[in-house]
């Protein structure tokens, strides 16, 4: 194998395929970087036990500068080598497999030969059927992710919460999570009849997958697979293994009757919940209340040992019984900021039963449930 | 130091160990006896909270003036209020921190004709 690239256009290959790679990891060989060359270019491959990436850099980018020499495949240490491609002085590098799996690499005056691993003892990735595809752009998928990850459980106490419930059937697209406080659900139309699926996939692979996208226009395309699910853009591969079990029915969560209603402008809203919040932080209990009558609506925030806070919120609307309900504010943020800018609407039924926002145009397309705190 | 107080000394530290061996074994039977009666106390504890709860709970169903609960529901009810989740999902297991939970509140309050 030899090869002469542009050293920043190979380390921003190299930077996403890292995200796929931890050093601490039981299979030692997965601490490398796997790296390809064929006649049309340069493929790198990162892996752990949950998410692979396959980047593929091809002879045609012409940023990237890339002439082959001589095909071939090796294994090198991701740490040190991206280090070393970081601060080599030119910007091209040239590299080089010599016998016994030493690899040669020359950037300006500087070389250095490094030892490397046998390519072929590197796992396979999994072949995945690429009939069965859902297109998407990558914008949509970004927001879809944005929209519902956060709500994903942390703990690993109940591994199926720590994933987003994906659900394609008649044409539509549904993303659910909740960590059972609260939940968030998005449903996206989606025009490719393909077979429907339900699958759980990761939330940390989703995060992963937002950051390693770098063209918001492109069109990415999904398959799935038994435990595997691949995301395909026209360089990259991502693979993600999918969670095992039955995740919990969250329709019947979601309530349809309610006894009080109230539109708030999103960022109003916001502010408010931040600026109760200073104290609620400090206090022993992060609670905030909000006290709704048909003259005015108050958000109170009360902390015995530090303080309290009242502000008389402005609001679009209201409508149906009074109602004094707590909640964690922390929780109410996350999901005004899923929301970014536009109106919502906040549906209640008592001070004991979940609450859902929705925006104010629904279509019933995005929704989330907060349960509140009881006090008494 | 000679020979002599060498050997003294090692006599010395001999014993000391020996000393302190035999403290060792000793502390650790009353250990290991205070870990039963931890063990035996903390059973005891459970079985009489679990009496205890019955009783409140039947104190409850009593003096209850909610009606718009069914029995075995306010029976969850006042589980999921002592801290635990009554949810199939998460069963029996603490709430953290006391916080709420969803699928309890729908097992709870839901509607079970959906």
């Amino acid at each position: 194998m030899k090869f002469t690239v542009n050293r920043n256009a190979f380390l921003a290959e190299l930077a996403t395929v890292q995200r796929a790679i931890s050093s601490k990891t039981t299979i030692p060989i997965l601490t490398g970087v796997k790296i390809v060359l064929s006649a049309d270019g340069l493929s790198l491959t990162g892996s752990n036990a949950d998410i692979s990436i396959e980047t593929f850099l091809s002879i045609e980018d012409e940023k990237a500068e890339l002439t082959i020499e001589k095909n071939g495949a090796i294994v090198l240490q991701a740490r040190f080598f991206n280090e070393i491609i970081r601060k080599l002085p030119e910007t091209t590098l040239t590299m080089e497999v010599l016998e016994n799996n030493q690899v040669h690499i020359i950037s300006g005056k500087a070389a250095f030969t490094v030892n490397g691993l046998d390519a072929d003892s590197y796992p396979h990735l999994p072949v995945i059927d690429e009939k069965n595809q859902l297109k998407l752009p990558v914008r949509v998928l970004n927001k879809i992710i944005n929209e519902t990850t956060f709500a994903v459980s942390l703990h690993e106490s109940r591994p199926i919460l720590t994933g987003v419930h994906c659900i394609l059937s008649s044409a539509k697209l549904l993303a659910v999570a909740t960590d059972s406080h609260r939940l968030s659900q998005r449903i996206i139309p989606v025009e490719q009849a393909m077979e429907d699926f339900d699958v759980v996939i990761p939330g940390k692979s989703l995060l992963e997958l937002s950051r390693s996208f770098k063209d918001e226009e492109e069109l990415v395309e999904i398959s799935i697979m038994e435990n595997q699910v691949l995301f395909k853009t026209k360089n990259m591969y991502f693979y993600s293994r999918l969670l095992e079990g039955n995740y919990p029915d969250t329709n019947r969560l979601i309530p349809d009757n309610f006894n009080t209603e109230i539109e708030f402008k999103v960022t109003e809203l916001l502010a408010a919940i931040e600026r109760a919040s200073l104290l609620s932080h400090e206090g022993r209990n992060n609670i905030v209340k909000l006290s709704i009558s048909s003259e005015s609506v108050v958000l109170y925030g009360n902390s015995p040992e530090i303080g309290n806070v009242e502000e008389d919120l402005s609001y679009k609307n209201v409508k149906g019984d009074p109602l004094d309900i707590s909640f964690n504010p922390d929780y109410m943020k996350a999901a005004l900021k899923a929301f970014g800018e536009g109106e919502v609407v906040v549906k209640f039924i008592s001070p004991i039963r979940p609450f859902t926002l929705e925006p104010t145009e629904s279509d019933a397309t995005f929704i989330q449930l907060i349960t509140p705190v009881r006090t008494n | 130091m000679d020979k002599r107080t060498l050997y003294d000394e090692f006599d010395r530290l001999e014993e000391d160990t020996q000393g302190l061996v035999r403290k060792l074994v000793e502390m650790k039977q009353t250990m290991s006896k205070l870990i039963e009666t931890n063990v035996n106390l903390e059973m005891e504890n459970k079985h009489l909270r679990e009496r205890l709860i019955e009783i409140e709970e039947r104190q409850l169903e009593l003096s209850s003036t909610k009606q718009e609960l069914s029995k075995s529901r306010m029976n969850l009810e006042k589980i999921y209020e002592e801290g635990f989740h009554v949810c199939n999902i998460y069963y029996g297991s603490r709430r953290e921190n006391d916080e709420e939970c969803a699928f309890c509140l729908d097992v709870i309050y839901g509607e079970r004709n959906k």
